[in-house]
């Protein structure tokens, strides 16, 4: 697929959410993915990560863990989660049954603009399959409502995305804002 | 807490008394029985992870949905896990409770450990709040006090346990 017919993040993340019947806790990285999930659309559901990139999959294990009965979707980019590869392995040990991620790969750390990610000629595919198996890890662009659905968890969802020429909107929310607001969500 | 009991033993009735909804850590070898006990505790959920920065992500999810999470690590693993305490435990907020085995005290001298109980000193203590503990004689309302002090204060708090001279701790490593 060329890049000119990649979708964007912001796409990409709308798509996967809209594939759980009921909206599942998102728990985005800092920066471009938190800045693009709240363009696809803000939920008190989100939670967005303001840690070390790439600390998004431990903390939505972390959630995961404390809430089983509900779905947690980690949204991860490609530098990101190369920053916290080691957490693949954590979540491929623990086994939670309600943990999903969805790794965003356009090969480049995006706020930068350009410099690339020293994984861009990674096959994540084969390393997400490494971790949790081959019919864990799908890419988006396969992945249906009906299929994700029986797919086991904890899975990851790879997919390619384009490079976008701007940075999301700031998010316009303090840490206590979200704090609060995702703390309600969660309790409820 | 019975007398008698290990350190390892009287650490973990202490979490377990605190009921937390999670449990995770990195071992340390002054951290390996109560660890054990953890993970063999059909009360209590532990999750083992790769590296100790994962551990500060995994109970500031468990603390965002209000949620009690006790992390255990090596004074070496939270000077991995700074920038995750300070952009995820400190600015969220979170209070969750870590207990941290803190290396190289004059009482566990090895070569090793030195610097990092240095590091530890001028990099953790100047932005959290550490309470210091002799390993060998924790009190037995340990790890409940502390989550009722990061309640209260709104942020995460370290236990930093250490040998002394002349205590009991027992077979630590």
């Amino acid at each position: 697929m060329s890049q000119s017919n990649l979708p964007s993040q912001q796409d990409a993340i709308r798509t996967a959410l809209s594939l759980y019947p009921a909206r599942p806790f998102a728990v985005s990285d800092i920066g471009s993915q938190s800045g693009w999930l709240k363009a696809a659309g803000h939920d008190a559901r989100n939670l967005y990560v303001s840690g070390p990139m790439g600390l998004a999959t431990s903390v939505a294990l972390g959630l995961a863990t404390v809430r089983p009965n509900d779905q947690v979707l980690a949204i991860a980019g490609d530098g990101a989660l190369a920053m916290n590869l080691s957490s693949l392995a954590t979540i491929a040990g623990a086994r939670p049954k309600n943990l999903s991620i969805l790794l965003l790969d356009n090969h480049v750390y995006e706020f930068t603009a350009s410099a690339p990610c020293p994984t861009r000629e990674l096959d994540w595919l084969s390393v997400g399959r490494a971790f949790f198996g081959a019919d864990q890890c799908l890419t988006l662009d396969e992945l249906t409502p009906e299929r994700w659905a029986g797919v086991a968890r904890p899975a990851m969802i790879l997919a390619e995305v384009a490079p976008s020429a701007h940075k999301p909107a700031p998010l316009g929310m303090t840490p206590a804002m979200i704090r609060l607001e995702f703390l309600r969500a969660a309790e409820t | 807490m019975g007398a008698g009991q290990s350190p390892g033993m009287k650490l973990f009735s202490s979490i377990a008394a605190a009921r937390p909804a999670l449990v995770t850590g990195v071992p340390d070898g002054m951290l390996a029985e109560a660890i054990s006990l953890c993970q063999a505790s059909v009360e209590l959920t532990y999750i083992a992870c790769a590296r100790e920065e994962e551990c500060i992500g995994l109970a500031s999810g468990a603390a965002m949905a209000g949620e009690r999470a006790v992390v255990m690590m090596q004074n070496a693993g939270l000077l991995n896990s700074l920038g995750a305490l300070a952009t995820m435990g400190l600015r969220y907020g979170l209070p969750f409770v870590l207990i941290v085995t803190n290396r190289g005290a004059l009482a566990d001298p090895n070569g090793y450990d030195i610097e990092k109980r240095d590091a530890f000193d001028a990099g953790v203590r100047p932005v959290a709040r550490v309470f210091d503990f002799d390993a060998g004689a924790l009190p037995d309302d340990l790890v409940p006090a502390a989550f009722r002090w990061a309640e209260a204060a709104r942020k995460p708090v370290i236990l930093a346990l250490e040998k002394r001279l002349g205590s009991d701790t027992g077979a630590a490593a």
